[in-house]
């Protein structure tokens, strides 16, 4: 009896411990969680890595949360990591490395039905920020305009308002939406609405991408976009084992053909 | 012999046995159940107050720490390029509408105007705006200054805990070099503010440049545009605003200390609810509040009459087949989840009221066409939707506790049906079906996931002076900024306080509801009797 019991025992421990060893938990940004990461993950399955994949995806912060908790062993993130959430994982011994992934470019879109094509870098800050009110302002149909944003827990809320805003508050007629298909969906559905979006995003139907002072964003010509931005990994020290091999795979030119069909730009491309 | 000793001796073992059956830590069965379902009982009160009690622990510092960052606010001049920049904004606001009046324009010679009048607007206020904005880099930097060294002394603070925390001596010594490292010294504020202190005097010379420049460029406009009437009409105000400020730029000292009172009054009477900038957090609470209660005015005004009616009906007219076919079927609705309401309302109801809304005879109605489909009213309908169940069958129930005998004298003295329910029935019930609506009430203040999904998210108080088409105008709520906000600020935050802060007002607002709502009920009580 005795011998049984600990014989199952021995069982359920090891077949723990090969599950703890074979799970890679990556925890972080909505950008790359929803779609990027884990088509990579599942390319990285069919090309003989073995390992299991647990992925959740709710914001940049979440990915330093679950790190220095030590509930992660990757982090994705939108934005560089800050300050002080450097200091939290060193004070939980974890020793922060930072991998860039790829580079994202935010898109701004409009309804399709939308005459405007173009608008100045400007024009896209004092629509933002509440100044430019009405469409007929910019040379499109009159109409007010419904200025859609993510919600200030995303990665991209933030970056858009350095990048494209010059740091100033977005408009108090801005809507918050909680992710990019929120805004894909409403400003499909209104005629004048204005977003922005990852350009993973930007194919969807009934919305047209908006060039920036004449430059659309183009997966060939990355720095030249206004709103191009790196994205990146988190481990803790430097990668090893599986973590290693599930980078370098991203980084290999079949990971470089999963993030270019998942709307990133790898960053072969951008040498 | 034997008999009377058996009944009064019986055997040890049977004793002993019965003995143990019957009881559990030395209480009988009874005793047991009597006690399990009092634990249970009061578990409830023990967590309600546990909730209590967690809410206060967390959102009670947001009052100090709040102050503490307005101080900061005030201390490194942020207020100071505030008082300026708010008018000037206005500007913005000016010259939106001139651009609009040269695209509604057909006549080139207006168009030219127009142009010009733009022009002259922009230069006008490129003074002011050059010396306001390098005022307030150095106030921004000031105010990073403070920052970095709080977050420094922080962290020092807890690399000093993980260094007394550590095992290892090499790592130990690591941790403590770090946070020697981290140590700086504190911002003198004093110091820091000299340069925009003396330097006000020339802002506030900018800004009444301006104000003449731009007074002349208003009177230069062409005279016959709805549009730039407004604008016309807009400047002397705008003028009066900046001369204000201009004053006020002077009269503004540093370190004028900030009340508590002042807090409480930003939180509950504060109109911007800014989070995550990069000039400053502003937690204001009217704004939600405002579109909480709007889109609760807007359901209970739906739900009312649809779950009252309704009850009369079942309860005074229906047949027991229609009973009992209504009943069940309004209180299903009720474990419909709410993010499956609230995708219907996105998918189906926010197209419907669009599409409605853009038909030619309906233009009559306030607000129509409307541009968002995510909006209030379609908030309201859905929670009006999810309110009719508790309404309903609350309001039934107050219908149903109407004595008989009320009903049997109406009858008697020959009132028809229809004027025993108005004049009997629906004023004996009176404090049921009200309290049946409170209730309602605190059902659509607290909920959360169709708010989020629906309402629109666009933190603004409603434009009232829309009129009544305020209602298909975007809003957040209480509720849903909790939801969509929590998730990401980190733990002890301002504004993770300030959020406890806005759940312990939606606790007491529920409080007060259902306070209500049983004040209402004992009234109905003693109609029984």
């Amino acid at each position: 009896m005795k011998s049984v019991v600990s014989a199952l025992c021995l069982t359920l421990a090891s077949t723990l411990a090969v599950q703890a060893q074979s799970t890679l938990r990556i925890r972080g940004s909505d950008t790359l969680g929803a779609k990027l990461i884990p088509s990579l993950a599942e390319g990285f399955k069919k090309q003989g890595g073995k390992i299991s994949f647990d992925i959740a995806a709710e914001g940049s912060s979440t990915a330093f949360t679950n790190l220095a908790a030590g509930t992660a062993e990757v982090g994705m993130s939108s934005r560089k990591i800050k300050p002080d959430e450097r200091t939290l994982c060193r004070a939980k011994s974890i020793a922060i490395n930072e991998i860039e992934i790829a580079w994202d470019m935010i898109t701004v879109v409009v309804n399709k039905n939308n005459p405007v094509t173009d608008l100045k870098k400007k024009q896209i800050m004092q629509i933002f920020a509440g100044d430019i009110k009405d469409w007929s302002e910019v040379g499109g149909t009159p109409g007010p305009i419904s200025v859609y944003t993510r919600n200030t827990s995303s990665g991209t809320y933030k970056d858009f308002m350095t990048m494209a805003m010059k740091g100033r508050e977005y408009g108090t007629n801005s809507q918050k939406m909680a992710g990019n298909e929120q805004i894909v969906s409403e400003v499909s559905s209104n005629a004048n609405g204005i977003g922005y979006i990852g350009y993973a995003y930007a194919g969807a139907k009934g919305i047209k991408i908006v060039s920036i002072d004449g430059a659309a964003p183009n997966p060939a010509a990355v720095k030249s976009y206004v709103l191009s931005r790196p994205t990146f990994l988190y481990t803790n020290g430097e990668p090893a084992g599986t973590i290693k091999e599930f980078i370098d795979f991203c980084r290999s030119p079949a990971g470089d053909a999963i993030i270019t069909k998942g709307g990133f730009v790898p960053l072969s491309q951008m040498k | 012999m034997d008999r009377p000793e058996t009944p009064s001796r019986p055997p040890l073992r049977s004793l002993i046995v019965r003995n143990r059956k019957r009881t559990v830590l030395g209480m009988d069965p009874q005793q047991v159940i009597k006690h399990f379902f009092g634990a249970n009982a009061s578990t409830a009160v023990i967590v309600l107050v546990l909730i209590m009690v967690f809410l206060l622990r967390e959102g009670v510092d947001f009052l100090p720490t709040y102050r503490h960052e307005l101080e900061t606010y005030r201390e490194a001049g942020l207020e100071l390029c505030d008082i300026a920049d708010r008018p000037l904004k206005e500007q913005q606001n000016l010259t939106s509408i001139l651009r609009r009046a040269k695209a509604a324009t057909t006549d080139p010679a207006t168009k030219e105007a127009l142009t010009d009048a733009e022009d002259a607007f922009d230069t006008a206020i490129e003074p002011a705006t050059e010396v306001l904005d390098e005022l307030k880099e150095h106030a921004q930097e000031t105010k990073e200054l403070a920052v970095e060294f709080n977050t420094l002394e922080s962290s020092r603070q807890q690399l000093l805990a993980a260094a007394a925390r550590a095992k290892d001596p090499a790592e130990k010594a690591d941790l403590l070099k770090e946070a020697d490292a981290s140590k700086v010294d504190p911002v003198d504020f004093s110091e820091r503010i000299m340069p925009l202190l003396e330097r006000r005097g020339e802002l506030a010379t900018a800004l009444i440049d301006y104000t003449a420049t731009l007074e002349k460029a208003a009177a230069a406009l062409p005279a016959d545009n709805p549009l730039v009437q407004e604008v016309r009409a807009a400047v002397p105000q705008h003028v009066s605003d900046i001369k204000q400020a201009a004053a006020d730029l002077q009269a503004w000292k540093q370190d004028r200390p900030v009340s508590m009172f002042s807090v409480v009054v930003a939180f509950f009477f504060g109109k911007q609810w800014i989070t995550n900038s990069s000039w400053q957090d502003f937690y204001g609470f009217v704004p939600l509040l405002t579109g909480s209660f709007v889109i609760a005015f807007i359901a209970i005004l739906i739900a009312t009459p649809i779950s009252v009616t309704a009850a009369i009906y079942t309860n005074q007219f229906a047949t027991e087949r229609e009973k009992e076919l209504i009943k069940p079927i309004i209180e299903f609705i009720q474990a419909i989840p709410s993010v499956v309401l609230g995708f219907i309302g996105i998918s189906l109801v926010g197209n419907l009221i669009k599409d409605i809304s853009e038909w030619g005879i309906l233009q009559w109605v306030p607000g129509f066409p409307i541009q968002e489909r995510l909006n209030m009213f379609n908030a309201g309908c859905l929670l009006a939707f999810m309110a009719v169940p508790t309404m309903f069958s609350l309001s039934e129930d107050a219908l149903n506790n109407v004595p008989r005998a009320y009903i049997d004298a109406s009858d008697a003295l020959g009132a028809t049906k229809l004027q025993t329910v108005f004049r009997v029935i629906v004023p004996a019930g009176i404090s049921g079906i009200l309290a049946a609506i409170l209730l309602g009430l605190g059902r659509v203040i607290g909920e959360t996931m169709v708010v989020l999904l629906v309402a629109g998210n666009r933190i603004a108080i409603p434009d009232f002076s829309a009129g009544p088409g305020v209602i298909f105008q975007p809003a957040h709520t209480l509720t849903g900024i909790i939801a969509q906000e929590l998730g990401e600020v980190s733990r002890g935050s301002s504004h993770w306080q300030a959020l406890f802060m806005v759940g312990i007002v939606l606790f007491a607002i529920s409080l007060l509801v259902n306070w209500c709502a049983r004040t209402v009920a004992r009234r109905f009580e003693a109609h029984k009797a």
